[in-house]
């Protein structure tokens, strides 16, 4: 039996040990066992991958992309969560607010989630700025919760929610994730409304380095992909995770946040 | 990532909680661990209503995959995810339904004291009868039962116990409990058209002396019991012995374990267990459908919780034993209710 494959994942809520507990325990039935190890944040897990002290990082977007920066293109991603494939940033606004695309956003306040949240603030900047929209034309409120999390706990979104309903700020931009979590337009009618929804993109990835051989990580890629949602067993750690399956990466998914970190000179680190 | 369930109900409208309370409820959820309880404070709405609250967070429960747990006062408990299924928890030889108990009969040729259902020569038979017990063997099989166990009274004062216990065998491994004092006459013959390949005979014998047994169970029955685990072992059977202590005695059994060995019975046939305040028995150990795991008892007047409380009205599931694949799915769902009691007792009672 090989040594077990090392996964770094940040614990950003007390399931997260649940999640990977669970997953443990499963692979330990393949050929492909595993352990994993948890992080505060994403940029020590990302210098955890490239120092070699993990074989397999749990990355979100933004830390595929400071992942890819800094090895020069030569990591890899093994695979993602279907839902990792349709990921969107949604701008809401107080229902009958009138809202209605980017542009209406001209001469409003915008809140924003924390500055390393690709759904929260990095993204929606880059949309608002391809829709010629800058800081002097709309006025930003970023509410810089939980840094360092990348978004996941989705507090600063919630916070940004809360902006909008304390009139400290027009609208609000958020994941698609949270927007499902206060169930849209309908379960609390008369207070919010999606007045612009992104294109797709894609979330987080399973990333691994060169030095990890195919032989090493093709068993636990296919194990990974074998989980099966009709399994009870496997199906409460998927439901925890927020996947029904495990697929291939979707690498173009990420051109945009590879723009965006670009054009808006984002810090490699956080 | 916060995990979210695809959006599938329908908007309705209905008075509305003020719109921050369910973002509130979001972030106190999204931090507890999964399957924790969390107590969410109810906003009150007109007329100090919180009905329209109590009702949002239902649906939102739906929606997410967790649960509204209970609403009292200004408070609901949510609990994060759904409750773990607690029949997963058990052992799969302990989840209910996996045996199937039987009482074939509920007099006796003895008059135990701490007889869990009464019995005595003077009891009631209250037989289940050869034909109700065909049926039970045959529905078991499809309701996945994997082991048919009569008990009575005793079983050996039925006439017919020869076919009742044809019919379990021709369906299921079964074990047939008995005092062992009857194997003589028509009842030895009866024994002896027995499938020794499908039957396992339990007899009961509560010490290595006469003493301890025969204070409880009758003078002489001692060796009587002794000699029916003999007759049995001597007839090809498999032979578990089974002893009822007091719970303080469970632990005092090094003697009667030697005795067990003398008499050839292997460590895995011998069953000690702890005598039950229940039936005529005046002290022994308190059990609550609450507190039991459910073993599906069937009697001639329904479906028990338990053959400890086969004639005790509050474990009583059923007078329905027709089909049996329902009286097994009720006796689950009362089980799986009850720990989820018991669970959130747990949680919401810390003594420190």
């Amino acid at each position: 039996m090989p040594s077990p494959l090392l996964v770094g994942a940040v614990a950003y809520t007390p399931n997260v040990v649940l999640i990977w507990e669970g997953m443990r325990d499963y692979f330990a039935d393949t050929d492909a066992p595993m352990d994993f190890v948890l992080f505060s944040n994403y940029g020590r897990q990302v210098d955890a991958l490239i120092a070699g002290t993990i074989d397999i990082a749990w990355n979100t977007n933004l830390a595929w992309v400071r992942t890819v920066g800094q090895t020069n293109g030569e990591c890899r991603a093994l695979a993602m969560r279907d839902t990792d494939t349709v990921f969107q940033t949604v701008m809401v606004a107080p229902a009958g607010s009138g809202l209605s695309g980017l542009e209406s956003l001209r001469g409003r306040r915008l809140a924003l989630g924390s500055q390393d949240s690709a759904q929260a603030a990095i993204l929606p900047v880059h949309y608002l700025r391809e829709a010629g929209l800058g800081t002097d034309d709309v006025e930003l409120l970023r509410i810089n919760s939980d840094v360092g999390k990348h978004g996941d706990t989705g507090r600063s979104e919630l916070d940004a929610l809360r902006a909008v309903l304390d009139e400290r700020a027009d609208a609000a931009a958020i994941g698609i994730n949270t927007w499902e979590a206060i169930g849209r337009e309908e379960l609390m009618p008369g207070a919010f409304e999606a007045f612009w929804t992104s294109p797709t993109y894609s979330h987080c990835n399973f990333t691994v380095l060169p030095h990890l051989a195919p032989e090493r990580s093709d068993p636990w890629l296919k194990a990974l992909l074998a989980m099966d949602w009709e399994n009870p067993s496997h199906r409460e750690v998927l439901e925890m995770e927020g996947l029904r399956r495990w697929v291939p990466p979707e690498l173009d998914g990420y051109e945009s946040l590879f723009a965006a970190v670009k054009d808006q000179g984002l810090s490699t680190r956080w | 990532m916060v995990t979210i369930q695809p959006v599938t109900a329908a908007a309705t409208s209905h008075p509305t909680p003020p719109a921050g309370f369910l973002l509130d409820v979001i972030e106190q959820v999204g931090r507890a661990p999964r399957h924790a309880l969390v107590a969410v404070p109810l906003p009150p709405g007109h007329g100090h209503d919180v009905e329209p609250a109590v009702e949002t967070l239902r649906r939102w429960c739906e929606r997410t995959g967790n649960e509204l747990v209970s609403s009292s006062g200004n408070v609901a408990q949510v609990r994060c995810g759904r409750r773990r299924d607690p029949l997963a928890d058990l052992a799969p030889d302990l989840v209910p339904g996996t045996r199937l108990w039987m009482y074939t009969n509920f007099d006796c040729n003895l008059a135990c004291d701490y007889c869990c259902v009464r019995s005595s020569p003077q009891t009631a038979r209250a037989a289940l009868g050869a034909d109700r017990v065909r049926q039970l063997a045959n529905e078991a099989v499809r309701a996945g039962v994997s082991e048919l166990i009569l008990t009575g009274g005793e079983p050996f004062l039925l006439h017919d116990i020869a076919d009742l216990v044809g019919s379990c065998t021709d369906a299921l491994p079964t074990t047939l409990l008995t005092n062992g004092m009857l194997f003589k006459g028509r009842r030895l013959e009866a024994l002896r058209q027995m499938d020794r390949a499908r039957l396992t005979l339990q007899i009961s014998l509560d010490s290595p002396t006469a003493e301890t047994h025969d204070a409880h169970r009758g003078q002489g029955s001692w060796d009587r019991a002794v000699a029916g685990i003999a007759t049995a072992k001597a007839e090809g059977f498999r032979v578990k012995v089974a002893a009822t202590l007091p719970y303080e005695l469970t632990h005092v059994v090094g003697p009667f374990h030697a005795f067990l060995e003398t008499l050839g019975i292997p460590l895995g046939d011998r069953v000690i267990r702890a005598l039950a305040h229940r039936g005529v028995a005046e002290q022994g150990v308190e059990l609550t459908v609450e507190t039991l795991i459910p073993e599906v008892t069937v009697t001639s007047t329904g479906v028990y919780w338990h053959p400890v409380g086969a004639e005790h009205a509050d474990q009583l599931v059923t007078r329905d034993i027709f089909p049996l694949q329902d009286a097994i799915s009720q006796v689950r769902t009362q089980f799986s209710a009850y720990r989820a009691d018991a669970d959130a007792a747990a949680q919401w009672f810390p003594c420190a």
